[in-house]
């Protein structure tokens, strides 16, 4: 595959515990187009999970909702971009911080695995019709 | 996310199987935990598990902790690689049971 190979894909999902697996599929497909080391794929597919997560639990606090999240994937010249887009509460960015990893407890490790994976997390807040817009990026040779 | 226990003498064997994630997380607390109230020693076989998240690993956090407030010990077993990873990445590897 050329490094100048371009992909571009965003699908809609609802923001529901019950749609990780659907959130993870997603994830492989588009991957699978991308000739990158499996462990770099599934480090990037529990990235996308983790994040999407957040909006389930933080977000949207758990709570039921016929809101949707939408997740796009660009590659292009190496560099890959992964967009999350929701209408849940608005994430300040100041209080985006995992736990201390010494400080073994349950949770907070979702955070500290994006930032593990990825080159570069940013939160903005989203165009309308969007509250919160999180842009995971990575530099990836392939 | 499917399972199945045995049991011998004091050791319950829970063998989990499939993906865990948030989704799953509260019926894996409801499998393993009443067995480790009980003071079983816990041995977890994840040789089938293809997927956990930071939800998964939680649940072996607490797990863990349950086990050792009770007198008791929950070990990981047949830890497949994509499990192995994930708890490497979040530096559980010496707090764990791993045998």
């Amino acid at each position: 595959m050329s490094n100048l190979a371009l992909i571009s894909e965003q699908r809609d999902f609802a923001v529901s515990s019950s749609s990780l697996k659907d959130v993870r599929s997603f994830s492989r497909e588009v991957f699978e187009k991308v000739n990158i080391e499996q462990d770099l794929k599934d480090e990037l597919v529990l990235a996308i999970a983790e994040a999407a997560q957040n909006i389930v639990k933080h977000a949207y606090q758990n709570q039921e909702t016929d809101d949707k999240m939408e997740i796009k994937i660009s590659l292009q010249n190496g560099k890959l971009e992964i967009g999350f887009f929701d209408k849940g509460r608005p994430v300040d960015n100041k209080n985006v911080r995992h736990r201390k990893i010494d400080d073994v407890k349950p949770g907070g490790l979702g955070t500290f695995f994006i930032q593990q994976i990825m080159d570069a997390v940013v939160f903005k807040e989203g165009e309308k019709p969007w509250i919160n817009h999180l842009i995971l990026t990575k530099k990836i040779n392939y | 996310m499917s399972y199945k226990v045995s049991e011998e003498g004091n050791i319950s064997t829970v063998h989990l199987d499939g993906e865990i994630d948030m989704d799953v997380t509260e019926k894996a607390k409801e499998i393993i935990m009443p067995l480790i109230e009980a003071k079983k020693e816990v041995h977890l076989n994840l040789k089938e598990v293809q997927y956990m998240d930071s939800s998964g690993i939680s649940v072996l956090i607490e797990s863990h902790q349950k086990a050792t407030e009770l007198g008791t010990k929950v070990i990981l077993k047949d830890i497949s690689k994509s499990v192995l990873k994930v708890i490497m990445m979040a530096k559980l590897e010496q707090i764990l049971n791993l045998g």
